[in-house]
């Protein structure tokens, strides 16, 4: 096990370097120009030389990547272009902030998509399947952005259930998350209770269902114990790897809710060509999604005694 | 099974519901405050909201609108264009009174206001504010010429006083060591700690308007030592609020200084009385005691909350005046259920959008009477009732009309829409009915659904005539670097006042102006730069204005762009918002208003 945690951990050297790579090609190549966007459109090039000089952008491209892969180790990006805040403190700051509002549903939508997803598959071929399927496939067709702008219309605005929008610090925030929470739980139930219950129709239809129902288990125990443990492996490997995109948060939750995350940050970092954002937030994602994808592999071999890592 | 399931589901909603309602924030304006003598009353606060988040709180520094709204009301200039009069002027507000100027009209001599005091901060003695002396001022004036500390807007000043361009090229070549102690400006004199002059280059009737500009706000020194790298989260200043709470992305809270120095304006312009802007008048500001500042960056939550009562004043955007307003031949109104609720304004902005042609490209920059076809095929006047809710006026002049000097003054004429000379003008170009003309690509700065819509708006106008558009579509970054290393044919443009005179705007066609300077059409011609040079500096009257006729003659005959339009800007505030008149040179004049506290706990 260690040996292979250990690997693993080599493996992701590569993919980093990659990561980092595609990251800066890309920036480099198509991105806003930093500089231009700080300076605006009466800068004089003495000052587009000096600013340049003064972010580093005027070394050699492999300098500037050497300096990357430099920051990636010692994981210090420095400061903002935009707006001179350390990173390390904005990304904490944020990713705190995303985690409150993504989270707590993300727990939520978990059980209660797989619930429906076991209640639906349970009833595979009647009526109320075919409706709940119809249902599902009518949330997914809907834009993410109608939810909440209907949400927030119907709910905050007409009914006075929720703040229309805004964010405290600690469990002020509390309110303000209620609202943008729902909307992700309803958000998630399409796609999810749709894969779930594809996940469950499999098993439900397997020889050891037959066997225990045909020994008189409880249909509870059946759907419970048998079913939903088999079923744990795509399950687990569905929402594991979402762990790490959770600290990202909602870009356009966060945009309408006003929640300062790190979502926000990114796509303003995007529009602004704020590179040392931009460089850390996708390095960390990167490796956490590395890392996650790795605990999810240790993870089947506990959840399936078929499984050995060597 | 499946009742257990739907009833698990249910009542996780229903809990979630009754989370928000249990902990629904409760309104800050229910808040009191008691002030020096003991006395409780009612907490005026402010709610208002920003767009998008500021850049930087260091004066200095900043140049986006999102500052220098937070960075006005965080410290003072010694100027600033007076809240009420019109057209825009300048008022002291640091000063005890407007500068004299010597017979020569190069010196002008100035006066501080006494007791004027820095907030408390511990980077002061004690942690006491102290008072505000001629060596604050310049100080301020330096690090504002400092290259090192600003690299966005030392234009404003460029040329205009003796001395300071040498500072300012002394401060590149000397980087961090510059010392301002070690390098005097011959132009900035101390007389004592209440008495300064500035020297002139030349004779200039524009050169106090600068010192309006937030940039060059006033700053301590211990303070700028104090926090280095964090002054710009940091601000410490003499203005009329200081930061309470800073968040650039949640919400930021302003709280009045109470030491504030400054008055309600004891003038007005013409109504305003009868209005009840002067009621006020001579009253020591601010009257609100906080200002809250969401970061709010989409519209629709920020049009829920203002008419829910949640902000006190909003700009209106194209789909809500849509919705909301309308325009008959009186002007602009507020439908029915609004108008019982809200009140509006309407003021024409100080910006003039145009089209500008690359005067070196072979086919446009040739021929003078393929541009004049365009400027003939296009409908400004039906651009501005489709595309934006008929709120604009076409320009007949480069000047935004609000502006002394503008075709108010001028009275001159300009082209509107005209099919037959459209076709007359293209024939006499050499492509008759268009026929053999290339397609001409004009150059847009952003991809976004607005940006496609204008152009499919000039496509479809131009294509009446036989003339093909194609789109640049980019990102603001390549839209410049294509712009001002001359590499495109036409390209849409704006321009917003840096301070309200004409001059501002001819200077967009003047030669040695050419990019990177902002006459990215690289037209020079020998009479209009002569006619520019003589207007510069001259005081607005009859004698200035008929030379910008003569100039705007030329422009309009050479066309080396196309004026189009002059935006009108809308806005909504609360009934029991009080002193407001939009003022287009100040943004947030948060020291001027007041909110009716009862009037606001009854929703009136």
């Amino acid at each position: 096990m260690v040996g292979y945690i250990i690997r693993r951990l080599l493996y992701m050297i590569p993919i980093l370097l990659g990561v980092a790579l595609l990251v800066f090609t890309l920036f480099t190549t198509v991105g806003e120009d930093p500089v231009r966007i700080a300076l605006g459109n009466h800068a004089s090039p003495e000052a587009i030389t000096e600013l340049r000089s003064k972010w580093g952008l005027n070394q050699p491209l492999h300098l500037q990547f050497l300096d990357f892969l430099k920051q990636i180790i010692t994981f210090d990006y420095g400061r903002s272009f935009n707006t001179g805040e350390k990173l390390s403190a904005l990304f904490a700051q944020g990713a705190l902030v995303s985690l409150s509002l993504t989270l707590p549903p993300f727990l939520l939508a978990v059980m209660l998509n797989v619930s429906m997803a076991l209640v639906v598959a349970y009833y595979r071929g009647s009526i109320f399947d075919r409706f709940a399927t119809a249902f599902f496939i009518m949330a997914m067709s809907i834009s993410y952005l109608v939810y909440i702008i209907a949400f927030q219309y119907i709910l905050a605005f007409q009914f006075d259930l929720f703040p229309i929008n805004g964010y405290e610090a600690g469990f002020r925030a509390i309110p303000y998350l209620v609202l943008p929470g729902i909307i992700i739980i309803f958000v998630s139930m399409g796609p999810d209770v749709r894969m779930y219950r594809t996940v469950f129709l499999d098993e439900i239809k397997s020889d050891y269902v037959r066997t225990a129902r045909s020994k008189g288990a409880a249909e509870p125990r059946v759907l419970f114990k048998h079913i939903l443990k088999n079923a744990m492996i795509p399950i687990l490997t569905y929402t594991v790897v979402a762990i790490p995109f959770l600290v990202l948060g909602a870009f356009l939750m966060e945009r309408f809710f006003s929640i300062p995350g790190i979502g926000d940050l990114m796509i303003n970092a995007i529009n602004t060509g704020d590179f040392p954002v931009l460089k850390g937030l996708t390095m960390y994602i990167a490796i956490g999604y590395s890392i996650f994808n790795l605990i999810t592999d240790i993870l089947y071999a506990y959840v399936d005694p078929r499984v050995k890592l060597d | 099974m499946s009742a257990l399931k739907k009833t698990l589901l249910l009542s996780s909603l229903t809990a979630l519901i009754a989370l928000g309602l249990s902990c629904k924030p409760t309104p800050k304006t229910e808040d009191s405050v008691t002030d020096s003598k003991g006395i409780t009353s009612k907490k005026m606060v402010f709610n208002y909201l920003r767009g998008t988040a500021h850049k930087s709180l260091d004066p200095m520094k900043q140049f986006d609108s999102a500052s220098a709204d937070l960075v006005a009301n965080i410290y003072d200039r010694l100027f600033e264009y007076h809240y009420l009069k019109r057209p825009y002027e300048l008022s002291p507000v640091l000063l005890s009174e407007m500068p004299t100027l010597s017979e020569d009209g190069l010196t002008y001599n100035f006066t501080l206001k006494k007791g004027v005091r820095f907030i408390d901060d511990p980077c002061f003695k004690g942690g006491k504010g102290r008072e505000l002396v001629t060596d604050d001022i310049i100080y301020s004036i330096k690090r504002f010429a400092d290259s090192n500390v600003n690299m966005l807007s030392y234009m404003l000043v460029e040329g205009s006083i003796v001395g300071l361009d040498e500072f300012h090229a002394e401060t590149k070549k000397l980087g961090k060591e510059t010392n301002y102690a070690k390098l005097p400006v011959a132009g900035l004199k101390k007389i004592d700690d209440q008495k300064f002059s500035i020297t002139l280059t030349r004779k200039n009737p524009l050169a106090l308007l600068p010192f309006a500009a937030t940039q060059i706000s006033i700053v301590a020194k211990e303070a700028v030592d104090k926090y280095i790298e964090d002054f710009e989260r940091h601000p410490v200043g003499t203005g009329p609020f200081y930061i309470k709470e800073y968040s650039r992305r949640g919400v930021m809270v302003l709280a009045k200084n109470p030491n504030y120095h400054g008055t309600y304006p004891a003038e007005g312009d013409s109504g305003d009385k009868e209005s009840g802007l002067l009621a006020d008048a001579g009253k020591k500001i601010p009257f609100i005691d906080e200002i809250h500042l969401p970061l709010i960056e989409e519209p629709q939550p920020a049009m829920l909350k203002f008419q829910k009562g949640q902000i006190d004043w909003i700009g209106l955007d194209k789909d809500n005046f849509n919705k909301m307003a309308y325009k008959d031949e009186q002007g602009f109104h507020l439908n029915e259920t609004y108008s019982k609720k809200f009140d509006m304004y309407a003021e024409m902005g100080l910006v003039m959008e145009y089209l500008v042609f690359n005067m070196k490209d072979p086919l446009l920059g040739k021929n003078k009477a393929l541009r004049q076809a365009i400027a003939y095929a296009l409908d400004t006047k039906g651009y501005i009732e489709k595309m934006r809710n008929g709120r604009g006026e076409p320009l007949k002049s480069i000047t935004p009309i609000p502006i002394a000097g503008s075709q108010a003054q001028t009275e001159t004429d300009y082209y509107s829409y005209n099919k037959e000379m459209a076709l007359k003008k293209l024939a006499e170009a050499g492509y008759p009915n268009g026929e053999g003309l290339p397609e001409i690509v004009i150059e847009y700065r952003s991809a976004n659904s607005a940006t496609r819509q204008d152009f499919e708006f000039l496509r479809n106008q131009l294509s009446t005539v036989g003339i093909t558009l194609k789109p640049g579509f980019q990102t603001f970054s390549a839209f410049l670097t294509k712009i001002e290393s001359g590499n495109f044919q036409m390209a849409t443009a704006g321009w917003a006042a840096d301070y309200p005179d004409a001059e501002n705007f001819y200077q967009l066609l003047y030669g040695p102006n050419s990019s990177p300077g902002p006459n990215h059409s690289a037209w020079a011609n020998a009479e209009y730069d002569k006619l520019y040079k003589d207007s510069k500096y001259l005081p607005n009257g009859p004698e200035r204005y008929a030379i910008f006729a003569k100039m705007h003659k030329i422009l309009q005959d050479e066309v080396p762009v196309i004026i189009t339009w002059n935006p009108i800007y809308f806005g909504l505030f609360q009934k029991w918002v009080g002193n407001m008149k939009r003022n287009m040179m100040q943004d947030a004049p948060f020291k001027y208003l007041k909110i009716d506290t009862a009037g606001k706990k009854k929703g009136v």
